[in-house]
């Protein structure tokens, strides 16, 4: 019992931080970011290249993909989402877009990195054993660690720093935040880059654990999904729960069903619909809080 | 003069919401706009602060055109603007929302006089400090998006029909405040309003709009009592 909790714990603090990059990027720009299994990926493939392959310490490694997906988030709101959203008021314009985006950006996973699984050398070496009922690699607790550091941080940018402020002003009502002398364009950019940016430190953390390859980056984008319909779109504690939550069923799904094969997804899934058709808007459905 | 709109022209989607307005407002000022729903008096609160572009024409601020230019540099220049329907951040607390006010000011000693200033004119506010805004009542709501929009320490405050679907007792009280505003501060006041007879009452000059012209312009005292005013706007009685 006691280690499916820990599991779940440390599977919930990357998902919700996942889920968090998503979630902005819904409730600045109201796009559903399909790229962002692709970002993650991106994000653990940097980190595997400063790390693993030029053996860069693992911090400034992991502070690489932060900076190569803030970038690379910042120029696709710029050159790609802002401009649509400026000429279509159509939402599929920006789901086709981000559709789109997601084969492109495997596209040039494949081209940079090319289609291996890859993995990195050992952060830290031993496993905390309490007891025989917590088995885990001290590896995988400093990556929770520094996951639940990352949403803390994240949340107290949000709640207490001007831009922080005046990114959730911008979600509640763009119209008003212009008039307090928000520039949207200045700050969907900058919420896009901490969305994307969130994303890349997500991979570049579970890189150490899990290894990356291409095909991740669909899986991680449906899973964020997922996270995000049972936290309620655009709200960060609805985000963190979904995170955790997702964590957290994954971990005694995998401990209870596997004995009936292959089916904890699915039942994820099917559990998935029936919540959402008693409470569509999960379950801190509200626009942004 | 403080504001000047020479012949405005504005449409959306190819319907003419302005059709080639011209008035101004000198420094200290309370001016009234009045009208129908839909005249066009709001259109031209959304063009001075850059949410609607306008067709031709020209707007200055101080002598320096602003129209063409983005809200959020127009809000820099000293134009603060209390939107219809009050729209307070909702989710954020009373004194975030205050804080946005001032989003675009330095000067932490600074901001936190005004932050106190605005709290002393309402107090009640003071008392919902940490609440989030969308739980205050509609006059409290009010209040707050008044504070907010002097939180930026505006030469020119805009306010957009800061009665509708408030108490009628509260209205008072917000028609208090706005002369006090104007009064004691000396903040410049462009006022859009349904309610003729108070957005008369409180300012110095105003102008009648109707489907998008200025139709009647003059001192507000002899506007209460003109008979096209009366007719129109007053609806006769008292």
């Amino acid at each position: 019992m006691e280690q499916v909790m820990a599991n779940g714990v440390y599977l919930g603090s990357q998902y919700a931080m996942i889920a968090l990059g998503l979630t902005l990027i819904f409730a600045l720009m109201n796009v559903l970011n399909f790229a962002h299994g692709q970002m993650y990926v991106i994000g653990g493939f940097v980190t595997y290249t400063f790390y693993g392959q030029f053996g860069l310490p693992f911090v400034l490694a992991l502070l690489m993909s932060c900076v190569t997906l803030a970038i690379l988030g910042a120029l696709i709101e710029k050159f790609l989402f802002g401009p649509v959203i400026r000429r279509s008021s159509r939402e599929e314009s920006t789901m086709l877009l981000a559709a789109g985006l997601a084969f492109l950006l495997d596209a040039m996973i494949l081209l940079v990195f090319g289609e291996k699984q890859r993995g990195v050398p050992k952060i830290v070496d031993g496993v905390l054993n309490w007891d025989f009922r917590i088995i885990m690699p001290y590896d995988r607790i400093l990556i929770c660690f520094l996951a639940m550091v990352s949403i803390a941080a994240f949340i107290a940018f949000m709640q207490f720093s001007k831009t922080g402020r005046a990114l959730r002003a911008l979600a509640q009502d763009r119209d008003a935040a212009q008039l307090m002398g928000v520039n949207v364009n200045r700050y969907s950019m900058i919420g896009f880059a901490l969305g994307a940016m969130l994303a890349g430190l997500v991979g570049g953390l579970l890189v150490t654990i899990t290894g990356v390859n291409l095909g991740m980056g669909g899986p991680t984008s449906i899973k964020a999904f997922m996270m995000v319909m049972i936290g309620g779109a655009g709200v960060i504690s609805g985000a963190i729960l979904g995170g955790f939550i997702l964590g957290m069923l994954e971990a005694v799904g995998l401990a209870v069903l596997s004995q009936y094969g292959d089916i904890t997804y699915l039942v994820i899934f099917v559990a998935l619909m029936i919540f959402l058709a008693i409470r569509p808007q999960g379950l801190m459905g509200k626009p942004w809080g | 003069m403080l504001l000047k709109f020479e012949d405005v022209k504005l449409y959306y989607d190819r319907v003419f919401a302005l059709r080639g307005v011209t008035l101004d407002l000198a420094e200290g000022e309370t001016v009234a706009l009045i009208g129908a729903n839909g005249a066009g008096k709001s259109s031209i609160l959304r063009a001075i602060t850059g949410l609607s572009k306008i067709e031709s024409g020209s707007i200055s601020f101080r002598g320096e055109r602003i129209d063409g230019r983005d809200p959020a540099s127009i809000v820099g220049m000293g134009i603060a603007m209390v939107p219809e329907g009050r729209r307070v951040f909702p989710y954020m607390s009373v004194k975030d929302n205050l804080m946005m006010g001032a989003f675009t000011r330095s000067g932490r000693a600074d901001i936190r006089r005004s932050l106190d200033g605005v709290l002393e004119r309402f107090p009640r506010l003071q008392e919902r400090l940490r609440q989030s805004a969308g739980t205050l009542s509609g006059g409290e709501q009010q209040m707050l998006v008044i504070g907010r929009a002097l939180m930026a320490r505006p030469k020119l405050l805009l306010l957009d029909e800061p009665s509708l679907g408030i108490a009628p007792k509260l209205v008072q009280d917000i028609a208090r405040s706005i002369v006090r505003i104007n009064r004691d501060d000396g903040v410049s006041v462009l006022l859009v309003e349904q309610n003729s007879r108070m957005a008369l009452s409180i300012s110095h000059r105003a102008y009648a709009i109707t489907t998008g012209n200025v139709v009647i312009s003059g001192e507000s005292r002899k506007l209460l009592n003109d008979s096209r005013i009366k007719a129109a706007y007053l609806g006769g009685a008292v």
